[in-house]
């Protein structure tokens, strides 16, 4: 291994997943594994999730899918087929780990169980990423993200102050979280194994749960109940809380918002500091009076100084440049941006945040989002776009397991791939 | 799903013999490294009271509790499987003795701000002297180069600044955004992500390396879809419709992808009875059977026999309609017993359930014994979050309560490092292992007994 490949280079992984754990093949195969996605004939139904490419809806120009399936290579097989088991077992000789999304029982019953696979490789890892993981009352149950997000405790804590959009909803915030949540403790879950596997020789079977998952991720929501008995409150744009809380996003001229935490509260040298920040825009009021060094002040005038001025200042100006000069600061505030202004942001340009990626059957190229972390030692990267459907069946059938031309085009007559 | 705490004793651990020097604090970092200790790792917290950031302020001690550094029931379920080590590492002493600890470490891990560790004398080229095959994984805001590296985060400024608030909200209206530090909590995966991605790495290969993560970095390529939709299709998020609250798609809007799965209707929280602030259930149809079992499951009302809700494009163009139908059916039944009854038809629908919720009242997570009572030297018993993952052979466990401050500081010093008790005992008396003017706790007395 080099310095210049991924951390986890040279290790094989069989993805048999759909819109719930495409992330985590992904997050491995952008590390530098060799993932190989098996779909079956014809692809995977998440091929057919939009947005497309120019709108044109087909299983090849999902951009859900080319996002999500960066760095792998891909095969169809019909595990539905003694044929396709009988492929299926001899990939499975030679990987290091499967990913699997089915509902729970399904493998099993195509005789695919873990404990037959790990015979013949006892160093095999086998993970099952579910909705509710392989038990319990729920185990059957159909899922998708919005239903993650209401069970999980997101909707619970996300939403609006009765007087900013009065009877609002519970609100799940969008983009897919809940499989973002689930496929990173799959991704953790399935490194702690392979790390064990470094020291004992030995594979394992690890059961996720993505309800659990999401569960997992509210912060300090069962902390509160759990030690106080609290149920919290939503609010717009800022924590849930147990009782009002005061507001923390603000209209900028420009009509976008700023996040502007005051970190400790209004104290005397939170108010100096905020008075040279507005002042360096002539725009401090009455803040610079002395009277505002007494915490008892400060506290009677909170409303003024949050409401009246701090809302003011940000409402002058445009939300970019008020980031940017409350930072430089030491005020630790951001811009509300759309996720399309981060293409022009200089601090992800300064990183070489942005990759270009080849599509060659397109004779083009696109902009795709980057690394969550700069490895040093042993670079993440996309080594590829999404694969086409079956793109590497010659590959991995004939040039890894021997099958010759005419044996897999009789496998593709009977739609065993 | 985890494991009896005796059985899992018993059984081998995943990080089985691998340490690992902690300095972080607040929240996404020690969040990483609690996945660290459930898997087996020794973590060493290395803490000092006189700038904490986690153990203070409290708003989760109990109301009977004094709010003091260890009272907090936050910091509690976020830092168990871990030890605390108090030293002040500002000192030449303190620095001596972490370098000596980070020595026979495996794993150091950070979210200050990107340039305290190296001010401290311990950039990455330090820590390699010290350990040459260290795994160093720093947790910054905006990572340790680019021109905005000094530039500091909480999870809500990532989530704005990296496009995740934009994504929640209702349409026309100010962003709903994250009701809590999603990015706290993710930043806190992807640092225990990219401990262990480097630490197989130095096992495959020997060779260690700084990894650098950071809060609001790790937060865009959650944007994916979105992002690709303006890099390829010149399609940006700022439209109408958009975000278009729990649906797929807002009425009366252009019909394109909002990027949360196929666009269908229902797509919808609905309110239940008996009206409560958390009672709701959300409901997804995501093709025509499932919607066709649906109102079976409604009792197959008049108004749902029309034509007009008989395809996806009809309930999508006869959306609003169809909501209002939905929940004046919705609000006869309790949440639970509407969830029982759409899943037995095969159709997609759960219940919004608050913190209490899910801790009282969630069969499926009660089944999975997601929340085990740990006692607590300070707090007594209480509930603590278990793993969403169970591993057949290495389970992760709570085996550790949260530590008090500096409560393993003569284990540490002593027997694992070798210093002797009379300079344990002069660490005290020179403000090496807790400041000489504040206070001790009663333990700490104890050890210097």
């Amino acid at each position: 291994m080099t310095r210049s490949q991924g951390p986890l280079a040279g290790l094989r992984v069989l993805e048999l997943a759909d819109e719930k754990g495409q992330f985590c093949g992904k997050l491995l195969g952008d590390l530098g594994a060799d993932v190989v996605k098996i779909e079956p004939p014809g692809g995977m139904s998440n091929r057919h999730v939009g947005p497309f490419l120019d709108d044109i809806p087909h299983t090849e120009r999902s951009l859900s899918f080319w996002y999500y399936n960066t760095s792998k290579r891909a095969i169809t097989l019909n595990l539905e087929t003694a044929d396709g088991r009988t492929l299926f077992r001899r990939l499975t000789v030679a990987a290091d780990v499967i990913l699997e999304t089915f509902r729970p029982g399904l493998l099993a019953s195509l005789g695919l169980e873990y404990g037959l696979l790990q015979e013949q490789n006892p160093g095999l890892i086998l993970c099952a990423l579910t909705p509710f993981g392989q038990t319990g009352p729920w185990r059957d149950y159909r899922s998708a993200d919005l239903l993650h997000m209401a069970a999980g405790g997101q909707m619970a804590s996300c939403g609006y102050d009765e007087a900013d959009v009065p009877n609002a909803p519970p609100i799940a915030p969008g983009g897919g979280n809940a499989w973002h949540m689930g496929c990173h403790y799959a991704y953790m879950a399935i490194m702690a194994a392979l790390v064990y596997r470094t020291v004992s020789g030995q594979g394992q079977y690890i059961d996720v749960s993505i309800h659990e998952a999401c569960a997992l991720t509210t912060e300090a929501a069962i902390a509160n109940y759990v030690y106080r008995g609290e149920v919290l409150r939503r609010q717009t744009g800022r924590h849930h809380a147990a009782g009002v809380t005061p507001r923390t996003q603000f209209r900028a001229k420009d009509g976008t918002y700023v996040t502007a935490l005051i970190s400790g509260g209004l104290n005397p040298r939170n108010v100096r500091n905020l008075a040279d920040l507005m002042g360096s825009f002539g725009l401090a009021g009455d803040l610079n009076d002395p009277k505002y060094q007494d915490p008892a002040v400060i506290a009677a005038n909170a409303s003024h100084i949050i409401d009246d001025l701090l809302a003011g200042f940000i409402a002058s100006l445009p939300a970019e440049e008020v980031y940017h000069a409350a930072q430089e600061r030491g005020f630790t505030w951001g811009a509300v941006r759309a996720p399309e202004a981060l293409l022009d942001d200089p601090h992800l340009l300064d990183r070489g945040f942005w990759k270009q990626v080849e599509h060659d059957e397109l004779g083009r190229s696109f902009i795709y989002p980057g690394e969550a972390a700069i490895y040093n030692g042993s670079p993440w990267r996309i080594s590829r776009r999404a694969p086409l459907i079956g793109e590497h069946n010659r590959e991995i059938f004939c040039d890894e397991l021997g099958l010759s031309p005419g044996e897999l085009a009789v496998l593709g007559e009977n739609r065993v791939v | 799903m985890v494991n009896e705490m005796n059985g899992a004793m018993s059984q081998p651990r995943a990080l089985e013999n691998i340490r690992v020097v902690d300095f972080s604090w607040v929240r996404a970092g020690p969040w990483a490294t609690r996945w660290l200790g459930a898997f087996g790792a020794e973590i060493i917290k290395i803490e000092w009271p006189e700038n904490e950031r986690g153990r203070l302020p409290s708003s989760t001690t109990p109301q009977n509790l004094e709010v003091n550094l260890n009272t907090s029931g936050n910091f509690a379920d976020t830092n168990v499987n871990k030890k605390s080590l108090s030293l002040n590492v500002r000192s030449a002493k303190g620095l001596e003795i972490v370098k000596r600890l980070i020595a026979v470490s495996d794993i150091v891990i950070e979210n200050f701000s990107s340039r305290v560790l190296r001010n401290w004398g311990l950039g990455y080229d330090e820590l390699c002297k010290i350990k040459p095959d260290i795994v160093y994984v720093s947790m910054s805001g905006y990572g340790h180069t680019g021109r905005n590296h000094h530039y500091t985060t909480f999870g809500p400024v990532a989530q704005a600044v990296s496009g995740l608030t934009h994504l929640s909200g209702l349409p026309d209206e100010p962003p709903a955004g994250w009701g809590w530090s999603y990015m706290d909590d993710t930043g806190g995966m992807y640092g225990a992500m990219c401990a262990l991605t480097g630490l197989y790495h130095r096992n495959m290969t020997g060779q260690g390396q700084h990894i650098d993560q950071a809060q609001m970095i790790s937060s865009v390529p959650l944007n994916g879809p979105s992002l690709l939709d303006f890099t390829v299709n010149g399609r940006g998020s700022r439209r109408p419709g958009f975000p278009p609250g729990n649906r797929a798609h807002w009425p009366g809007t252009p019909l394109v992808s909002n990027y949360r799965g196929p666009t269908v209707a229902p797509h919808n929280a609905y309110r239940t009875h008996p009206g409560g602030y958390n009672d709701w259930c959300v409901i997804v149809c995501h093709a025509d059977e499932e919607w066709q079992q649906l109102v079976k499951v409604m009792g197959a009302p008049m108004w749902a026999s029309s034509e007009k809700f008989a395809t996806v494009a009809g309930r999508l163009q006869h959306q609003q309609e169809l909501d209002e139908h939905i929940e004046a059916w919705s609000m006869t039944l309790g949440k639970y017993e509407l969830t029982e009854r759409c899943q037995a038809a095969g159709v997609r629908a759960l219940p919004v359930q608050s913190a209490e919720d899910r801790v009282e009242h969630d069969p499926q997570l009660r089944h999975r014994n997601m929340y085990r009572p740990i006692q607590h030297p300070a707090l007594g018993t209480h509930k603590v979050q278990n793993a969403p993952f169970n591993l057949s052979r290495t389970p992760a466990s709570n085996h550790l309560p949260s530590p008090l401050i500096g409560q393993h500081t003569r284990e540490i010093v002593e027997g694992l490092l070798g210093y002797s008790h009379e300079e344990l005992r002069a660490g005290f008396d020179d403000g090496t292992f807790w400041p000489t003017k504040r206070a001790r706790f009663s333990y700490m007395q104890e050890m210097l007994q």
